[in-house]
């Protein structure tokens, strides 16, 4: 369905949220791969190949990052924080899939450049719906932005 | 010292000082009445000598028994009055006896030359002796004139020094209120209008906040007693404020605890259902042609149980919500944000038909975003509770109760006993069961936190089977 080049960095400290949300992707029929970050830290370890990432040195960079925001070392609106000040990452898309929905939490996303905010149901049938509407959303109907790749 | 007792000495002073020349005034007019009483007494005398010379010139020279009669009487006449002569100095005391003296001696002499007229004694003898007579007469007689003269200026001299004295004791008196209406104004300056400046200062400093600011007064006067009774009013206000500000310090703290707790809520007791519920489904997608209808119906409750924590956490941060956010009063247009509830419950509910009578023009000043959940709430409950009456009527208007403006919803759906009344407010209080009306329990807690929250009260009446109507009014009438 979509171009299977396409990564999704899904950052998610929550080992049965991972399970569920790859799930949920391979219930949709997204078959894009899927690099998960299990920290902040780890996250932009990832981005910019450093660390035990830092192989990926000329990788290409995600299509979309998936972000959660309560996460362990470095919190989601810091890893924002970084990616938009940085310029090889400023205009990647970021969808924030979060439990919350305090009002704290969606004016901090989106002053900090988030793309989308994506409230995580309980209801699994729900979440499936949103992660497919999601992923068809910011994988083939959107326009990224001009690629670069990692340093 | 006191100031009422400066006071009542001041007065008392002044009360003496007229007192005093009260006194002087009736002393010094008694002493001129007995002055001048004196004075007349001794114009008496000197008319009585005057006329006694006369009487003894005119019987020398006629010789009348007339004359020699007269002399008596007059004689006698000046008797009494030198013996009235109550001259009490030792000066007055020796004229007077003088006079007397010479009164005796004249009127001897007299007697004698009348004596010897009656005898018819030799002529010539008679001229020697009258010749003696008459000069030493004359002499005594001018003598005693002079003495009358010396008492006239005795009295008149004390006339004069008893006025001179009223002078000078009305301008001591005088000059002694003076002093004390000075010395008063003075005292009342010093010791009660300055205090009661520095007093308003500190009244104003105070009242400004400035809790620092002492009198600090050392008098033990009245104004000594208010600035000390002052100064111990600020340092107790002092303390109360302190301890307020510590109550609001607290209060934040806890309100922070209280927001730290609801972001923790809010993020990490959602996850776990998530799980139960993902891993259930996904439990039924992949295994459930290998599940029996009972383990089916297991894996069913079990997500049905955790979307319904899910549900009642959302509700309960919804509750806490409300009474965190901050109120931002504007009017508000009840009649409209009703209708635009309906029209949304009618879009999800296409097959039910309710029909909605709300009127127009309600007004009221509120928290537009508050009023909203509050109404959606109450119209949400009165929709459900309304699902098994045949013809669903849901008003929504205002009446005038006790002079206050209430606002109600009523429906006429399934009612409840007032008996459960007090329930009906608090949080997961139900009054129905939940298989026949689903719900959290919370909505209502909602609404009477909103309505509290604009300094409002909500009220309930109902009859089983008849419907309920929900009344409410809030602090702010006027749109």
């Amino acid at each position: 369905m979509s171009d299977a080049n396409k990564t999704i960095l899904l950052v998610e400290d929550n080992a049965d949220d991972v399970a569920l949300t790859l799930r949920a992707f391979k219930r949709s029929h997204l078959m894009n791969p899927i690099a998960v970050a299990r920290d902040g830290v780890e996250a932009l370890d990832f981005l910019f190949a450093r660390g035990d990432h830092a192989d990926r040195a000329n990788a290409p960079l995600p299509t979309l990052i998936i972000l959660d925001l309560k996460l362990p070392k470095l919190d989601g609106l810091s890893v924002l924080k970084a990616l938009r000040a940085d310029d090889r990452t400023r205009l990647l898309p970021v969808v924030i899939l979060t439990s919350s929905k305090e009002e704290q939490d969606l004016i901090s996303g989106y002053s900090l450049g988030a793309n989308s905010y994506v409230r995580k149901p309980v209801d699994f049938a729900e979440f499936v719906e949103a992660v497919k509407v999601l992923g068809i959303y910011w994988l083939m109907m959107n326009q990224s932005p001009p690629e670069r790749t990692a340093p | 010292m006191k100031i009422s007792t400066k006071g009542r000495l001041a007065t008392t002073t002044a009360l003496a000082s007229i007192v005093l020349i009260a006194g002087m005034i009736s002393w010094a007019n008694h002493e001129v009445d007995d002055a001048n009483a004196k004075r007349r007494q001794t114009i008496e005398l000197t008319r009585g000598l005057t006329e006694l010379r006369l009487v003894t010139f005119e019987y020398m020279l006629n010789r009348h028994e007339r004359a020699r009669q007269q002399e008596r009487d007059v004689s006698q006449r000046l008797d009494r009055a030198i013996a009235a002569n109550a001259f009490s100095g030792p000066r007055q005391s020796e004229v007077v006896s003088d006079l007397r003296e010479r009164s005796t001696t004249s009127h001897r002499i007299f007697e004698e030359l009348a004596a010897a007229d009656a005898a018819d004694a030799d002529p010539d003898s008679v001229k020697r002796f009258e010749a003696q007579l008459s000069s030493r007469l004359l002499i005594l007689q001018q003598e005693s004139l002079a003495d009358a003269f010396a008492l006239t200026d005795f009295s008149t001299e004390r006339i004069n020094a008893a006025q001179q004295r009223v002078v000078l004791v009305i301008a001591a008196g005088l000059a002694l209120i003076a002093l004390t209406t000075g010395g008063g104004a003075w005292l009342v300056h010093r010791d009660v209008l300055a205090p009661i400046a520095c007093l308003e200062q500190a009244t104003r400093e105070v009242a400004s906040g400035n809790w620092n600011h002492k009198l600090a007064v050392v008098s033990d006067d009245e104004i000594g007693e208010l600035s000390r009774t002052f100064d111990a009013m600020t340092r107790s206000l002092q303390a109360s404020f302190a301890q307020i500000e510590r109550s609001n310090q607290e209060l934040a703290a806890l309100n922070q605890e209280v927001e730290a707790f609801s972001y923790s809520v809010s993020h990490d007791l959602r996850g776990p259902l998530r799980s139960m519920d993902g891993f259930s489904l996904a439990l039924l997608e992949d295994y459930g042609d290998k599940l029996d209808d009972e383990a089916r119906d297991s894996l069913q409750r079990i997500r049905a149980a955790s979307q319904r924590m899910g549900r009642l956490i959302d509700d309960l941060l919804g509750l806490s919500r409300v009474t965190r956010v901050e109120l931002a009063l504007k009017p508000v247009n009840l009649s409209e944000i009703a209708r635009e509830i309906a029209d949304s419950i009618d879009q999800q509910n296409p097959a039910r038909a309710v029909q909605w009578v709300i009127d127009p023009g309600l007004t009221l000043r509120a928290d537009k975003a508050l009023l909203q959940i509050a109404m959606q709430n109450l119209l949400e409950n009165a929709y459900k509770f309304a699902g098994k009456t045949e013809q669903p009527v849901i008003r929504v208007g205002a009446i005038e109760r006790d002079g206050a403006r209430e606002y109600f919803v009523a429906d006429n759906g399934v009612g409840f006993d007032m008996a459960y009344a007090d329930r009906l407010f608090g949080a997961f209080q139900r009054l129905h069961h939940e298989s026949e009306f689903s719900g959290t329990g919370i909505g209502l807690a909602i609404v009477q936190r909103i309505i509290r929250r604009h300094g409002g009260t909500i009220r309930a009446e109902a009859k089983p089977g008849l419907g309920a109507t929900f009344f409410f009014k809030l602090k702010e009438q006027s749109a």
